[in-house]
């Protein structure tokens, strides 16, 4: 029996946005645009700032999307700043967004990357 | 000895300035009593500064705001065009006609917020918990309910309302009836029949029953219904109104709220395939109201005749000499329009809540701004319907005429030859129908869900087109038909038997879908510009009645559905590659 061989990628990390519904497609192009190579919107209902600001609340929606985008490391930093300015988290009300340290990640690696890749670690 | 730098932390060092705070510092501090027992954490409310409530407000406000303008200024912008370049009118009172149309703006926008803020959560929570708290002939009694106070709360029923001031009582004094002396009563029977239509929606929920032999049996009443009144030559004129009851009914209130309900009874102890359960509301909710128009116009045909109608009307003329109170002039009648629309169907949700579910309100003041922002938007909505949306209708409609027959209106009409007229007029008419329907956003929904529901087999795009074809085809033989003043019924009964034909052959999908999207497409500012439209197009060219059209744009676009849906059908046939889970047509009697 041969033995089954996976690849695993290392220095990654996960950003979560979660904004208002309808505006995680303008982050998710920015994103890609900063490098991010895919995202993963799914819905949700959020409280918090729609209490605090009373009948001005209205204007928060309950629902969110959650925008989950695996980057590089090295570039994680460029891509949230990215995204934090596509969706004006800057205002109130806008969203929330935060960086997950990941350990191992692991998906489809088309082979000839992937023997260049591990020759130069080997290197 | 080379030193190795992490390209990450240069490309940090060169690009991002970030602050840190800790989160310690920011959140708040956790007090314990004297006991050590926890204090509950009291929010602050947060105070704004006027840059920010301007941040926060300016997207909430736009995105609402170019919604209404998308659905509105096209069409406008289409009839100015149309007026001034073909038929060389400049448009009268311009001015106030913009500004009718701002406020349909704002009132649509207005009622749309209040609509999901105010109304909707008591749909939802009623949906939840009725059906688990109540046996099934109250739920059955309170969809009935609703259907009926959903009804007069849809912003399409006000143009009809106004259409009654055009007709003329000796031409048609049976029609000049129903839409005065007895329009609450015709109101009240297009209820029912949405009522009657939402408790069968509600049964098909839990049943999963077929929609196809509740289309056939739907369509056998109410055309012989339709024979009935078309031998009796006074009542004839009313069948262009009746048909177009049913259009009018499937709006932005009542498809969602009998929606919200028939889901959460199913959802509760139903059995319907969830992928289909928000289909075909919509079709029986624009069927059973033309029943009720119909007996209620047989009714009247029955008891009451034409002379006395036109001895009354002219009694309410003279009486009308007398200055009328504030209340019965545009605009205050348009504001008690307003409120007598919403406040009803606020006090029916209400007490069914309160009596029937002894539910809590949770949430009052959010509600409480959603339903003054409701009532203000409708009342907003009347106001622009009149100066606004129905004047322009009117108008274009009043001058197309002049294409190719004479107007005393219009200098040196006809403007074309009588041929190339009627063919500009179609060809407006078409456009017209073309547009509205392509930029109407529940198409848009609609096309998706289908697009989801096939595999990809039934293309968004394709259905979009396909329904936009059919409303414009509809709109355009119905302008044919108010020029050649031949009777609606010779249309629609061969239209409505090609439906059929096409639905005997389809499979349920199709059939749910195609019966669907003829209500979809007309919305609040369709209706009421075709409305208007027709009854100044027939006024123009001297015909009795200018109903009839939105009939057309509802049958047509089904058929147009149907047989794209069959030929998609063959097409996936004769690929051989797997068809979108077709059930079989065994169901349909």
């Amino acid at each position: 029996m041969s033995k089954r061989e996976i690849t695993v990628l290392t220095d990654v990390a996960l950003i979560t946005c979660i904004v208002q519904r309808g505006v995680a497609d303008r982050i998710v192009e920015a994103a890609r645009k900063a490098g991010a190579q895919g995202a993963t919107v799914s819905y949700a209902n959020g409280t918090g700032i729609r209490e605090r600001l009373g009948l001005l609340g209205v204007a928060v929606e309950v629902e969110k999307e959650v925008i989950n985008i695996v980057v590089a490391k090295d570039q994680v930093d460029r891509i949230f700043e990215t995204m934090y300015l596509a969706g004006n988290l800057d205002t109130p009300g806008m969203g929330f967004m935060y960086i997950t340290p990941l350990e191992k990640a692991a998906t489809f690696i088309p082979a000839d990357i992937r023997e260049k890749l591990l020759k130069q670690a080997n290197a | 000895m080379t030193q190795k730098i992490r390209f990450g932390d240069y490309v940090h060092e060169v690009s991002v300035h970030q602050y840190e705070i800790s989160y310690n510092d920011l959140a708040p501090k956790v007090e314990t009593d004297a006991s050590g027992e926890m204090v509950p954490v009291k929010q602050t409310k947060l105070a704004l500064k006027t840059s920010d409530m301007y941040h926060l407000l300016k997207p909430y406000l736009s995105v609402r705001f170019m919604d209404q303008v998308r659905a509105v200024v096209p069409l406008a912008v289409y009839l100015f065009l149309f007026q001034i370049i073909v038929l060389r009118q400049a448009v009268q009172d311009s001015w106030m006609i913009t500004g009718g149309l701002f406020a349909v703006i704002i009132g649509l926008m207005l009622f749309m917020e209040g609509l999901t803020l105010g109304l909707m959560p008591f749909g939802e929570t009623i949906g939840k918990t009725l059906p688990v708290k109540s046996p099934l002939p109250v739920v059955l009694l309170i969809a009935f309910l609703l259907g009926v106070s959903v009804t007069f709360a849809e912003p399409a029923i006000g143009a009809l309302q106004q259409a009654g001031k055009i007709v003329d009582v000796n031409k048609a004094p049976y029609l000049y009836a129903l839409l005065n002396e007895w329009a609450t009563t015709l109101v009240l029977m297009v209820g029912a029949g949405v009522g009657i239509a939402a408790v069968l929606g509600t049964m098909r929920f839990l049943r999963g029953w077929s929609l196809k032999p509740m289309i056939y049996m739907a369509l056998t009443a109410t055309i012989s219904l339709s024979a009935a009144a078309m031998f009796n030559p006074d009542l004839r004129t009313i069948l262009g109104l009746a048909w177009d009851c049913g259009a009018v009914t499937t709006g932005p209130v009542t498809v969602p709220l009998v929606l919200s309900l028939g889901i959460g009874v199913a959802s509760s102890g139903g059995k319907g395939e969830s992928s289909l359960s928000g289909f075909g509301i919509v079709t029986l909710a624009s069927l059973f109201p033309i029943m009720g128009v119909l007996i209620l116009s047989l009714y009247l045909g029955a008891t009451v005749t034409p002379e006395s109608i036109i001895a009354g009307a002219a009694g309410a003329a003279a009486a009308a000499e007398t200055t009328p109170q504030w209340y019965e002039v545009s605009p205050g009648v348009d504001v008690v329009l307003g409120v007598r629309a919403i406040v009803p169907l606020v006090i029916f949700l209400f007490l069914v809540m309160k009596v029937v579910l002894r539910e809590k309100i949770r949430n009052a003041g959010m509600i409480a701004y959603g339903i003054v922002l409701a009532v203000v938007g409708m009342c907003t909505f009347n106001v622009g319907l009149t100066y606004g949306l129905a004047a322009l209708g009117g108008q274009s409609g009043g001058l197309i005429p002049a294409a190719f027959v004479q107007l005393s209106e219009v200098q040196g009409s006809p403007l074309y030859s009588y041929g190339l007229g009627i063919g500009i007029a179609f060809i407006f008419a078409w456009i017209l129908g073309f547009g509205a329907t392509l930029a109407e956003p529940a198409l848009n929904a609609l096309g998706m869900t289908v697009q989801n529901l096939t595999n990809g087999a039934f293309k968004k795009s394709m259905l979009m087109y396909s329904v936009s074809f059919g409303v414009a085809f509809g709109i355009g033989l119905g302008v044919i038909k108010l020029i050649f003043g031949f009777h609606l019924a010779y249309l629609l009964v061969p239209f409505y038997c090609l439906g059929v034909v096409l639905t005997i052959f389809s499979t349920e999908e199709f059939v749910n879908v195609a019966w669907d999207s003829a209500g979809v497409t007309t919305g609040p500012v369709t209706v009421p510009l075709v409305l208007a439209m027709g009854l100044g197009f027939g006024n123009a060219v001297s015909a009795i009645e200018g109903f009839g059209i939105l009939s057309m744009a509802s049958i047509c676009p089904i058929c147009a559905v149907l047989s794209m849906g069959l030929i998609v059908q063959a097409k996936a046939k004769k690929a051989k590659t797997v068809t979108p889970s077709t059930e079989p047509s065994a169901s349909a009697a």
